[in-house]
């Protein structure tokens, strides 16, 4: 006991696991939305790609009996659904904020209409969860982090191949020039408007996964309002991140305690009813953002230069 | 290779926004047939139902103005903050809060009279989204805290506050079981003012023009606006930032608090958690269409009302709701576009070799 609390070992142990299944979930949306900000581009859909992904990944899996190919279908799909912000925000240069919150009304309500005839069907296929073999084995850590479903291990990866192409190759330098400096950018030869829209596909396609991680795992099959806001929890992770990945990634573990957390209050015995602590990850949301305004406060910006600027070479 | 490159007309197409409103929705709807088409539906009977629902005889129209109503004050609510540059994203959230507020009067005042309950359920309403609007309005205004993300935030919490409500504190004694809020005593319903459209009309109607003129005529919307177009401009010319961000964002939040106070006594019987339906989001589509200009509000929230009553009537025929959503974001996509292209023109050229 500490602090009056219990701790039983079961209950721990699944906290944890849950904790970075919903933090692996979480850290791929914003991973994505990560990119494309770095490129200058503000995607306020992510709620809606994530909602297509689900359901798409869904409806894929069950009609192609191939986990996998519904996964690569959410990104895909995913990504189609980016192109839209792509051709309004980046080709024709409409308002980002306006573009992106039109994807998410338009992303969800395409999704319920696409998954009404699937809400209920049973999820006879989903992803199983990876045997490491002995480390599986290990008490605790085996059961945490060697026994999750193969896109927690997916996420991880990502998260290492995003940090390495945006730090340590060409494109990835161009790719932020774009986010930091358009005219600059593009004076060095690069198509800002190709680069950014790369940029919001590959966030597309990440968002879509990690919708497809929500249908396909952890509550397997499609029910409306699956999401349920946590796209812009992913938006305002990449705030707390301060765009970078290893911050991201710490950050996508923290809230995933905070969505694991309301499920199992009963185990650690908490006071308060449940649905007070289902608040939990969007209180931590705005006290992170609160507090993180107040420890920024005089220090230069975090964010991309050019973070929702559009780019006409014609006006620069 | 050939590209087409967007080129900057030498003067805008004349017909300006109302041609780009007419092409969007054409194209939107278009659009929105052939979604209808891949799902096996028929978009002329799906259209047809549609407009004879919202539009077909004075009935129907009435049941769109009253949808219209919180439409029209969501839109407002974000288009007020808009005018500062500041985004309002949590129409939705004020919109329950305020109805939960209302509720909570409705509860204390059992015994009052008729008029006296409803004006303070609608004052209440006003004042609880000016409530939940206040604490983003803060932060953005003293700490510089993005209120996307905060107002964003506050939509998911007062979900979960009437769940709450719901499932305890208020907890209908009489429910039998079932996890709802208590009826809303009788004297509490607005009455109607014509056929299906109830009195709330009227007041929504007074608040789009007073707020519109408070906007574009008079010094505080003057400074407002100076504040939204240039911060520096602003401070220079002694206006004094933080106030108005204060001030706007907790206004924008009590129009659209009133939104859910006059649902509340005007359409809803008790207090569910999907009392603000989809408003506060819509109201975003709606504010941006009208390009945040309260003038603009009024007539864009009665074609939405249209859409949504039109997308109630084709849950009869089977086909899903979600449709008319769809719909109100393929309209505002379609009139971004057309918008776009009223001053720019798509030009096929080859890439030249750039002499600077």
């Amino acid at each position: 006991m500490i602090f009056g609390l219990t701790f039983p070992e079961t209950a721990v142990i699944g906290l944890l696991f849950a904790a970075i299944q919903f933090g692996a979930m979480i850290y791929l949306a914003s991973l994505g939305e990560m990119i494309a900000e770095r490129a200058g581009v503000l995607n306020l859909g992510v709620e809606g790609m994530m909602a297509m992904g689900a359901v798409g990944g869904f409806v894929f899996a069950i009609e192609t009996g191939s986990p996998w190919l519904g996964l690569l279908a959410a990104a895909v799909i995913g990504a189609a659904v980016a192109m839209v912000h792509g051709l309004f925000a980046v080709a024709l240069g409409a308002n980002q904020v306006v573009s992106g919150l039109a994807l998410t009304i338009f992303g969800v309500g395409l999704a319920n209409f696409w998954g009404t005839d699937y809400e209920g069907v049973r999820p006879e296929v989903q992803f199983a969860d990876v045997d490491w073999g002995p480390l599986s084995d290990i008490s605790w850590i085996g059961r945490i982090l060697f026994q999750q479903s193969p896109l927690a291990y997916s996420a991880v990866l990502l998260g290492f191949v995003t940090w390495f192409v945006l730090n340590r190759t060409r494109g990835g330098l161009a790719l932020r020039a774009a986010g930091e400096s358009a005219a600059t950018a593009d004076a060095a030869g690069h198509s800002v408007l190709g680069l950014r829209l790369f940029a919001v596909a590959i966030g597309g396609a990440f968002a879509g996964i990690g919708g497809a991680y929500l249908s396909l795992s952890i509550s397997p099959g499609w029910t409306v309002g699956v999401v349920a806001g946590r796209g812009w929890i992913a938006v305002a992770l990449v705030i707390f991140g301060a765009w970078k990945v290893r911050r991201v990634a710490l950050g996508a573990f923290l809230f995933g305690l905070a969505m694991a957390l309301p499920n199992r209050t009963e185990s650690f015995d908490l006071p308060w009813d449940p649905i007070l602590w289902s608040m939990l990850p969007y209180i931590l949301t705005i006290a992170v953002m609160i507090a993180g305004a107040l420890v920024l406060r005089n220090r230069p910006p975090a964010a991309p230069a050019a973070l929702g600027l559009p780019f006409r070479r014609e006006e620069r | 290779m050939i590209r087409p490159v967007l080129v900057r007309r030498e003067a805008p197409v004349r017909g300006g926004q109302p041609l780009a409103f007419a092409v969007g929705l054409s194209v939107a709807l278009l659009l929105g047939a052939v979604l209808l088409l891949v799902a096996g539906d028929s978009p002329i009977e799906v259209y047809r139902r549609m407009l004879s629902a919202s539009f077909g005889d004075l009935e129907a129209f009435s049941v769109t103005l009253n949808r219209a109503i919180p439409l029209a004050l969501a839109g407002l609510a974000v288009a007020i903050a808009a005018t500062m540059g500041l985004w309002n994203i949590g129409a939705e959230g004020q919109i329950l809060f305020g109805a939960t507020t209302a509720a909570g009067i409705a509860q204390a005042g059992e015994g009052w009279s008729g008029p006296v309950l409803i004006l303070a359920m609608i004052v209440g309403g006003s004042i609880g989204g000016a409530l939940w609007a206040l604490g983003p309005a803060a932060a953005k205004a003293y700490i510089g805290v993005n209120e996307i993300i905060t107002t964003l935030m506050l939509n998911e919490i007062a979900i979960r506050l009437i769940r709450y409500l719901i499932n305890g504190p208020w907890k209908d004694p009489e429910g039998y079981g079932f996890v709802q809020a208590p009826a809303l005593p009788e004297q509490s319903f607005l009455p109607n003012l014509f056929q299906r459209t109830h009195v709330g009309l009227l007041i929504a109607i007074a608040v789009l023009a007073v707020v519109g003129l408070m906007v574009s005529r008079s010094s505080w919307g003057y400074e407002l606006r100076v504040a939204g177009s240039s911060g520096a401009t602003a401070t220079y010319a002694g206006i004094s930032l933080k106030r108005k961000i204060l001030t706007v964002l907790v206004l924008s939040g009590a129009v659209a608090g009133l939104a859910g106070g006059i649902e509340l006594t005007g359409n809803a019987t008790r207090l569910t958690e999907t009392v603000s339906n989809g408003y506060g989001f819509a109201g975003i589509i709606v504010a941006a269409l009208a390009l945040m200009r309260p003038s603009g509000v009024a007539a864009v929230a009665v074609l939405f009302g249209a859409v949504q009553v039109g997308g109630q009537s084709i849950k009869a025929i089977g086909v899903s709701d979600a449709v008319s959503t769809v719909l109100q974001a393929l309209i505002l996509f379609g009139v971004i576009a057309a918008g776009v292209l009223i001053v720019y023109r798509i030009e096929m050229t080859e890439p030249k070799v750039r002499s600077t």
